[in-house]
């Protein structure tokens, strides 16, 4: 009995496993993912480092509720407040998903906003991430510009009147600004051109952007290893010399290399 | 020890920090993802509440407010002068600080110059910033430019939340702007147009309106000598022909005739007290 047992087993674990080897074998990805959930991370890190995570998890939020609300929203100023209207009011649930990606939409800001402040401090933009905080900024600059070509969309006198400033701040750059304006504006006046670009950067133009550089940010994440609180006693790549008398003054010259192997002391040089 | 060059320091130091991690580190799941997964539940959960609060304490109607503001306000019109231009809280700070600094001369700074330079700093940082000390205590000038960066954002978008602006075209200010700057009775064409064409969405005049953009306040604008009814006129027709690319060109949707009347009212213009 324990054999057949054991033989039946075998064929699911080959099933199971056989579409797992074949993805594998022809692209390497299983391995690509096993390295990202099984990597080492420093053991100092905690709550500060989900931020990223968290932005992320609302950038999400934002994708998908955006394209929920692509299948109702009719981009034309004669249609669009009337659908906003109707995904609010009378669409079942069209609430919870306008309203999500309304308020995501804050919570994202302010979560990119809370992610950059925790880099800064814990001084993560230094060599050798300097790449990847350039990245942040970029993303920062272009979730703010999803923020202003969405806030026109429900084309109601709040989303107008700002988008009217808004064209009117871009037009006061020097030499590019009437350009940029104009660009925007697309006509003579805030009108459905305007809808139109406003809809196509909002929706396609700036998401593919934040999800390349996401992509990005995420690459550079896992290859570089996530920093450890720079005051931490334990933290990762710490200056062996100021920290190795205050914790265990013997440890280098009575045993050493006992646990690290003989660079940590700087001997092998 | 040898001594080392700063950027033979930093490898060695990165190279440091992978083999500790290698060693002393834990695996991302379970001990991170766990973290990471919690904090994504906790910000998918204040996502719904934010949206449940808006929608079960506001109406069905326009402009009906709960607790977050209200569902929408009444569909865009691009006639209406009485509506005072508010973008969404996170460009707060860019909207106040575009009151502090005002058309022409320094207008530039506030709208494209403060915020480019911003920008660029914040891009130049890990280049301006390249030693490798991470310690906040030991790191005084980046500790200092952090809380003054949050100060002031954290100021102006106060001030941008909660200045409050009055407009109004009812004829009551009508007549409250004729009494006060003492204005002749043929300005009174002028200044209906004015509060009706939308001058206040940007223009400060005896402290209603707003002021966006810098324009500048229009209170005494008639007092400021060598201008002239025809010049006035004329600056409303065609902003552009003085140099001024911001404000909207109104020899499209006004007629002569209204022109010239927006420019009596604007050159009889003295400020309270200065009419006489």
């Amino acid at each position: 009995m324990p054999r057949a047992k054991s033989a039946r087993r075998q064929q699911i674990e080959r099933a199971v496993l056989y579409p797992l080897d074949w993805l594998e074998e022809r692209s390497g990805l299983i391995g690509g993912v096993k390295y990202f959930i099984f990597r080492k991370v420093p053991q100092d890190i905690g709550w500060p480092q989900t931020l990223g995570s968290a932005t992320l998890t609302a950038f999400i939020v934002q994708a998908v509720t955006g394209a929920i609300l692509a299948m109702y929203y009719k981009p034309h100023p004669e249609t669009a407040y009337e659908s906003i209207r109707y995904i609010t009011n009378d669409l079942t649930l069209g609430w919870l998903v306008r309203g999500m990606h309304r308020w995501g939409a804050s919570v994202f800001i302010i979560l990119m906003f809370f992610h950059m402040a925790r880099v800064f401090l814990y001084g993560a933009y230094k060599y050798p991430r300097e790449l990847n905080w350039i990245i942040g900024v970029l993303l920062l600059a272009l979730g703010m510009f999803e923020g202003f070509t969405g806030y026109l969309l429900p084309w109601d006198q709040t989303s107008y009147w700002a988008s009217v400033v808004g064209i009117n701040i871009n037009g006061t750059a020097p030499f590019l600004g009437p350009f940029l304006a104009q660009f925007l504006q697309g006509g003579a006046e805030i009108g459905a051109d305007t809808i139109s670009r406003f809809y196509a950067l909002h929706m396609l133009l700036l998401p593919g952007a934040l999800f390349a550089l996401i992509g990005l940010h995420l690459y550079l994440v896992i290859r570089l290893g996530v920093t450890s609180p720079p005051w931490s006693p334990e933290a990762a790549g710490r200056d062996r010399a100021e920290v190795a008398p205050t914790t265990n003054g013997r440890a280098g010259l009575v045993r050493p290399g006992s646990r690290g192997g003989l660079t940590r002391t700087g001997v092998r040089k | 020890m040898a001594v080392r060059s700063p950027l033979e320091q930093r490898r060695a130091q990165h190279q440091r920090y992978k083999e500790d991690v290698q060693r002393t580190g834990k695996p991302f799941y379970p001990w991170a993802m766990f973290h990471d997964t919690v904090m994504s539940l906790v910000v998918v959960s204040v996502i719904v509440a934010l949206a449940c609060i808006w929608y079960f304490t506001s109406g069905e109607s326009p402009g009906e407010p709960g607790l977050l503001g209200p569902r929408f306000t009444s569909e865009a019109d691009p006639g209406t002068t009485s509506f005072i231009p508010r973008p969404d809280w996170y460009f707060y700070f860019l909207f106040y600080l575009l009151r502090i600094f005002k058309w022409p001369e320094s207008v530039i700074l506030g709208t494209v110059g403060i915020p480019t330079i911003l920008l660029l700093l914040m891009l130049a940082l890990p280049f301006l910033d390249v030693r490798r000390e991470r310690r906040l205590l030991r790191r005084p000038v980046a500790v200092v430019a952090a809380i003054l960066v949050v100060l002031s954002m954290g100021i102006l978008t106060y001030k941008g939340a909660t200045t409050e602006e009055s407009l109004g075209g009812d004829e009551a200010l009508i007549e409250e702007w004729m009494e006060a700057n003492n204005l002749p009775e043929e300005a009174r064409a002028g200044a209906v147009l004015y509060a009706e064409t939308g001058c206040q969405q940007c223009h400060l005049y005896l402290g209603a309106g707003s002021a966006n953009l810098g324009a500048p306040e229009l209170t005494a604008i008639g007092a400021e000598g060598g201008k002239g009814v025809d010049y006035f006129a004329r600056y409303i027709g065609n902003p552009r022909q003085f140099g001024n690319t911001v404000m909207p060109i109104y020899g499209e949707s006004l007629s002569e005739e209204n022109l010239r009347q927006m420019g009596i009212f604007l050159d009889a213009s003295k400020g309270p007290g200065g009419g006489g």
